[in-house]
């Protein structure tokens, strides 16, 4: 009884020590993230207390806005790292690339949790968000059910993957064994589900036909959503780790530069060929549709510009990038990946979306409060978690002080 | 062959013509009953707003003050508090009158949008919607070609508002409030197959007066409603680019892919695995650890 | 109103395998454009 008692009082203590913030309060990133968050709240509770017409610019011609456009449909496609590198790694046995597995899948994970979480903010009657799940009213002629029900279980999924260092983090040496063992199962199913649930944000937009420019909309949309999950994830891992390998230097050890520099290379090649396919995709599309008469105006040029300033450009930085192994230009070239990514959603989504309609949806501030605090909490979270669990470490290498001999022993 | 007989005729030919679309997706259950419809002449409206009244009315929504509100002034969609209104056009022809609301589709895509079943296409034709299923996620908005569905977004418990074609009087056969109220029978409630002689016939009987065309008859797949013009549709507001294909062909591969995808994919997946695993592999499930 | 007269859906297939043609002589000197960067290191 004591002894159960004494371990309660430990593992008590433990989760305690770890709920401590680590390193300093005063950063930049906090100073500007810890209002956002405060406001992002506040702005939320009016939100469910007076409806979406009270922090929203919505109407009943635009009824989907930022919080449908960037947050889900672009959220969901920077996350698309996580399905890309598993199936590198786990199933294509690419070693390279390693050293970046764990930051992914939690990247992954988190995403989904936090962008197409906040898909329920923008539900109207949240409440009956179980609806389609409980089977009392099972939508399934319709592709947002086939995405809620994708979202969920890839989300279990990467879960999953990751629970493997979450066992490590509370030394839970028969778990980890177990957890280990499903990992293969969770990156196959999440694989298959990512498919579908990236093609499946475009089909989205299939029936919005006569309200999308016809330069972005196509019955083609899905496989485009597809293909440039794979870039987009792609630049996004590329981002997301050049930035965490200078937050959290001192946890990987010493080679970790060169190695993730290989990697960065090894990606930029990936992201070529998969923009080299989507830019030919869109040509075979624009002479399909025989849209050459569009290519004027306003909306000609916007097209142009996405098509040719934030694919095809990327794509030849990534190719000369690779090709020379110079890293800067490479992650250059991710960020206007990144852009071209977000343009395209945003632009099926948002702003072709109507684009003939007098009154254009411009989103209010409150919804870009809303949108960033979403963004911000999710940094909070990864960072709470990279601090404290095994993920640029070394796997295992270096639990948490009071645990170490525990890990020690499991490797 | 006679006049009466020759519409009967090309009302088979184009009821046989949709039944052929409606194959290409599983066709119609045997033995349905056909769906009931509204033929809306635009020649004989007045603008009088009698059915926006009594839509009000009928489903306790906003009853609108015709008398003062001026409201024939303005260019006016259907919105959250009103589920029918009369647009004024000045045409070619002189002053038009037109009543909007839902169009009823035979395949409606606010239906196969709906992820909780809260759009119901009823075998009776009326497209309604069910309050305590609905989560209020727009999509059906988002995918309607007519832009019919409404939200409150001043509501901390919105619902979507649509016409519903009186449900509680059409499911026993009775008129929807609006057609009752029209004083010109304007509009008039039938079955479409009775809907598309009558329209045919009044353009073969008058073929200077109406445009040679019945609105709905295979837009989107064919609507409940159907309007007769005596200008190009154009004129009075109707989208002539939404096409004759019904809204969900258009996510039925899509949909249809699902299966395959999953069928396909998971054992492909496992397969590359065992193909790139080395042969003395005596770990588990994970590789590289 | 609905016009009955002749529509070619196949009009652009011509143009759609002249640009399958560009893609794939393109496929290739990528390829080799991005593999020379590989055998510069070793
Ligand atoms: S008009 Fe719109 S709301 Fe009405 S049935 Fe058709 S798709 Fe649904
Ligand atoms: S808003 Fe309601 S009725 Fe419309 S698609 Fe969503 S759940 Fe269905």
């Amino acid at each position: 009884m004591a002894r159960v008692a004494d371990e309660r009082q430990s593992l008590f203590s433990f989760f305690k020590d770890q709920l401590r913030p680590r390193g300093k309060l005063i950063t930049p990133f906090n100073v500007i993230s810890i209002p956002v968050i405060i406001a992002g709240v506040i702005i939320l509770f009016f939100r469910f207390t007076q409806g979406l017409g009270a922090t929203t610019n919505l109407s009943q011609q635009n009824p989907w806005g930022i919080w449908i456009g960037f947050d889900v449909v672009t959220g969901v496609a920077f996350a698309g790292g996580a399905y890309v590198l598993t199936f590198a790694v786990y199933v294509m046995r690419m070693d390279k690339f390693h050293p970046i597995i764990r930051a992914t899948v939690l990247n992954g994970f988190l995403a989904y949790v936090f962008y197409a979480g906040a898909l329920v903010f923008d539900l109207g009657r949240p409440w009956h968000v179980i609806n389609p799940v409980i089977g009392n009213a099972f939508g399934y002629n319709s592709v947002l059910f086939l995405v809620a029900w994708h979202f969920m279980l890839y989300m279990t999924a990467e879960f999953v993957e990751f629970s493997p260092v979450i066992t490590e983090w509370l030394g839970l040496k028969k778990a980890r064994r177990v957890a280990n063992s499903l990992t293969l199962a969770a990156v196959i199913l999440g694989i298959s589900l990512s498919t579908l649930h990236q093609s499946g944000l475009g089909a989205l937009f299939l029936m919005a036909k006569p309200k999308i420019h016809p330069l972005w909309y196509s019955e083609f949309i899905p496989i485009f959503f597809f293909v440039s999950s794979i870039f987009a994830g792609i630049s996004m891992v590329i981002f997301e780790s050049t930035i965490s390998h200078r937050v959290f230097k001192m946890q990987m050890g010493p080679g970790s530069h060169e190695r993730l520099n290989e990697i960065i290379i090894g990606l930029a090649r990936g992201a070529t060929i998969a923009m080299f396919v989507y830019y030919f995709f869109k040509a075979l599309i624009f002479i399909h549709d025989d849209q050459w008469a569009l290519i004027k105006g306003f909306w000609g040029a916007w097209y142009l510009t996405e098509v040719l300033g934030f694919v095809l450009v990327p794509m030849v930085l990534f190719a000369y990038g690779s090709r020379h192994k110079a890293v800067g230009i490479i992650k250059i070239a991710a960020v206007l990946t990144l852009i071209g990514v977000l343009l395209n959603r945003l632009n099926i989504s948002v702003i072709a979306f109507n684009w003939n309609v007098a009154d254009k949806y411009i989103p209010h501030w409150m919804e870009i409060v809303v949108t960033l605090t979403v963004v911000f909490s999710e940094i909070w979270i990864f960072r709470w978690i990279v601090n404290r669990m095994p993920v640029m470490r070394e796997p295992g290498a270096l639990g948490s002080p009071n645990r170490k001999r525990e890990l020690q022993s499991l490797n | 062959m006679n006049r009466r007989n020759f519409f009967r005729l090309s009302g088979m030919a184009s009821i046989a013509l949709m039944a052929k679309t409606a194959e290409a997706s599983h066709g119609p259950r045997p033995g349905a009953p056909e769906f009931w419809g509204v033929l809306v002449d635009t020649t004989r409206c007045i603008g009088c707003r009698s059915c926006e009244v009594a839509c009000g009315e009928e489903n306790g929504m906003f009853v609108p003050d015709v008398e003062n509100d001026g409201a024939l002034e303005t260019l006016r969609t259907t919105d959250e508090t009103q589920w029918t209104v009369v647009n004024h056009f000045e045409t070619s022809k002189g002053d038009v009158f037109v009543k909007r609301q839902c169009m009823h589709c035979w395949q409606p895509a606010c239906t196969a949008a709906c992820l909780t079943k809260a759009m119901e296409k009823t075998e009776l034709g009326p497209v309604i919607w069910h309050e305590n299923r609905c989560m209020g996620c727009r999509f059906c908005m988002v995918s309607c070609p007519f832009d019919v569905p409404k939200f409150e977004y001043d509501s901390w418990n919105p619902k979507i508002q649509k016409c519903i074609m009186c449900w509680h009087r059409t499911s026993v056969g009775d008129k929807p409030a609006c057609v009752e109220s029209c004083p010109t029978d304007a509009l008039i409630f039938g079955h479409k197959r009775d809907l598309m002689e009558i329209a045919r016939m009044r353009i073969y009987n008058h073929p200077e007066k109406y445009v040679h065309k019945i609105y709905g008859e295979h837009e989107v797949g064919g609507t409940g409603w159907l309007y007769l013009s005596a200008v190009p549709f154009e004129e009075i507001g109707f989208r002539m680019d939404l096409g004759t294909t019904p809204y969900p062909e258009y996510t039925k591969d899509f949909l249809y892919g699902v299966p395959l995808v999953l069928l396909g994919f998971p054992a492909l997946l496992a397969g590359m695995n065992l193909m790139t695993r080395p042969e003395n592999d005596e770990e588990s499930g994970v590789h590289g650890e | 109103m609905e016009t009955y007269s002749y529509v070619n859906i196949f009009e652009t297939k011509g143009l759609e395998y002249i640009l399958l043609i560009c893609f794939m002589v393109m496929m290739v000197l990528l390829f080799r454009y991005m593999r020379a960067g590989m055998r510069d290191k070793s």
